[in-house]
């Protein structure tokens, strides 16, 4: 009775005129991010962040989280037309989702895309919302140790999901760490590695570093090749799928709900990992699996619906346990710390009307995501046909407009440059800028739990394996740090760059 | 050399720099750790997973696998192009404000790596300049920087 309550107090903050209009503007932006190629939710996130601040935190929130999910919606788009993921979570979709198209299935795959994402939204946000407040009850008992042991965690996991060799990840993540630790030292007020720049004693912005990693960089890595890109000349017709397309479709909605969520919890995963898992599991499952990659509807449904699963999964971590599982999570945890409010168990008990807006809004934007993919299609079609030569100078300057806008800094434009030419020198050596990221964030709440945990053992680091939650997370960890090791335990797929 | 023994040997010098530097701030001692102490293991560990890399590079190098070029067959200098006008606008938009400094960048990355035609490059230029700081400016009063003119 309790969480229905808050459920009708979430509902009465969502209804309100201000934060629907945001709501909306939330999923339609994601939409459209996750449509174009090049532009993912990260920087699209880091890129609104400033134009938030005078807005109130539900408002805001309810914006960029309307951003990550609907940028699941949207990413199927380019994938099913244009071959092109248009949001890493969407690469598995190209597979048959490509295929259909080609056949002149279009319409049913964009259909089930979208019906697919609806349901899985849904559940998941059923899941946040039965899920979240025990689990913050719970996380109440945790110590400076057993959140050091769990940002630990969530680092490895990330690190061992990573593409290409664990150990470019870790170095990643450890270059994200050092970031963090730039700026003022909270406990002795020392400032680090800021060569007297007064800029710098605060740290350096997570919003200038996620747009110069992910999008500045996409930017230099796309002018390089050829900017033709051609969309497939279809007539887009039957979007409502067929009884067959649905009897097709059902279980491996529900399987890749189910698996997106669970997936989505665990810091770390995310859409990403859930889709390529989903795929892996209905070709599995299915009794032709020969006809993967041909244009079955199975291999869109399941892990359309396992990526925004997995995006209503993310926000468990985050919103319980003050913890962001990626990089997208990371992006609102840094927004949560602008606004005044700490993430964490207690912020559903101090912020009742943020969190359980945030949630209601979630219900009301997966209709509104619906509402707007199926008949808005043909119009994201003609946004796909604008020549990338005309949209790259525009995502350029709202990125070094969103990096100035953020302090009135031209350092911090300074630097987003900077990160842009090294996201795209990551990219050409084949390292991945998610680690980076969520540890950057990561990184002072990591320090501080280390320091008051090192207080608390006296000094000595066995003390992090007598406590018994503690203990488990990092026996966890240690055993994803050795797994690569030995020999015959294969590498899993590589999976791109996790971007979200 | 390969690719991978390259970078590797690159974070190995970076890690060992961020110990150096550490140390000006302090490490302290576990049970009583200083400022440095965080950066000081974070520099340690980038050159432990380096010097990792380094070695499983050096085998797959063993293999046979080489330099692999990363920028042959691409359009580098388009690359150098985009930097050249993301550094100008850095330096340009507080002599020059806003509104003309968005404009020229624009205007140059649609001839130079379009290419465009003038009229095409002028007009989107004019309009995107003047759109971004009515929407960004105006609308959501971003306080871009202000040029000679007032705008």
């Amino acid at each position: 009775m309790e969480i229905l309550g808050y459920l009708i107090l979430g509902f009465q903050t969502a209804f309100q005129p201000e934060n629907l209009l945001f709501c909306f503007l939330g999923v339609l932006t994601g939409t459209l991010v996750g449509v174009l190629p090049g532009v993912g939710p990260v920087a699209a996130m880091s890129l609104l962040l400033p134009t938030t601040f005078h807005v109130p935190p539900v408002s805001a929130i309810i914006m960029l989280a309307g951003i990550y999910y609907g940028a699941m919606y949207g990413g199927s788009t380019t994938s099913i037309l244009v071959n092109i993921p248009g949001e890493a979570a969407s690469v598995v979709t190209c597979l048959d989702g490509y295929q259909m198209a080609r056949k002149g299935r279009a319409g049913p795959a964009l259909g089930i895309s979208a019906f697919g994402s609806f349901i899985a939204g849904t559940l998941s946000i059923l899941g946040l919302m039965l899920v979240a407040p025990p689990l913050a009850q719970m996380a109440l008992k945790f110590g400076p140790p057993e959140y050091f042991s769990l940002m630990i965690l969530g680092l490895v996991i990330l690190t061992f999901l990573a593409s290409g060799p664990m150990w470019k990840a870790l170095i990643m993540a450890c270059i994200g760490l050092f970031i963090g630790c730039v700026g003022m030292d909270s406990i002795t007020a020392t400032f680090r590695f800021t060569f007297g720049l007064l800029e710098l004693s605060d740290g350096v912005g997570l919003v200038p570093v996620a747009m110069g990693l992910f999008g500045v960089s996409e930017v230099l890595f796309n002018v390089e090749k050829s900017m033709k890109r051609s969309v497939f000349e279809t007539k887009i017709q039957n979007l409502f799928p067929s009884r067959k397309d649905w009897g097709e479709s059902f279980w491996p909605i529900l399987r890749g709900t189910g698996l997106g969520f669970f997936l989505g919890v665990l810091p770390g995963g995310g859409s990403l990992i859930a889709s390529f898992v989903s795929y892996a599991i209905e070709k599995k499952v299915s009794r032709t699996p020969e006809k993967f990659g041909t244009g079955m509807i199975a291999g869109v449904a399941g892990p359309e619906s396992a990526n925004n699963a997995g995006s209503g999964g993310a926000f468990i971590p985050l919103m319980t346990l003050g913890i962001p599982g990626n990089a997208v999570t990371a992006i609102l945890l840094g927004a949560l710390i602008i606004y005044g409010v700490q993430p964490g168990p207690k912020m559903i008990i101090d912020h009742p009307k943020l969190f359980w807006g945030v949630i209601a809004s979630m219900y009301l934007g997966n209709g509104m995501l619906l509402l707007l993919n199926l008949p808005l299609i043909g119009i994201w079609v003609k946004i796909l046909k604008v020549p990338y030569p005309f949209l790259f100078p525009l995502i350029l300057l709202f990125c070094l407009i969103g990096a100035y806008s953020l302090n009135n800094s031209v350092l911090e434009m300074g630097i987003m440059v900077l990160f842009g030419i090294l996201g795209y020198l990551f990219k050409k050596f084949r390292y991945e800028g998610a680690p980076l990221i969520l540890a950057m964030v990561l990184g002072p709440l990591m320090e501080h739990n280390f320091r008051a945990s090192l207080g608390l053992f006296d000094g000595r680091l066995p003390g992090f394996f007598e406590r018994p939650i503690s203990a488990v997370i990092m026996g966890i960890a240690i055993i994803l740090l050795l797994l690569p090791l030995i020999p015959g335990v294969k590498k899993r797929p590589a999976i791109g760059d996790a971007e979200d | 050399m390969n690719n991978d023994q390259a970078s590797s040997g690159v974070f190995f010098l970076i890690g060992a720099a961020i110990c150096l530097g550490s140390i000006r701030y302090k490490i302290g001692t576990l049970s009583e750790p200083d400022s440095g102490l965080m950066p000081f293991l974070v520099g340690a560990a980038i050159s432990f997973f380096s010097a990792i890399g380094f070695f499983q590079a050096s085998l797959k190098k063993r293999q046979g696998e080489g330099w692999n070029r990363i920028w042959g067959g691409y359009l580098w200098p388009r690359v150098l192009i985009v930097l050249a006008c993301l550094f100008g606008y850095v330096l340009l938009i507080k002599p020059l404000g806003f509104f003309f400094t968005a404009a020229l960048f624009i205007g140059f990355l649609l001839r130079a790596v379009g290419p465009h035609r003038w009229a095409v490059v002028i007009l989107g230029a004019f309009l995107i300049a003047l759109c971004s700081y009515l929407v960004f400016d105006v609308w959501l009063m971003a306080q871009l920087p202000k040029g000679p003119l007032g705008f």
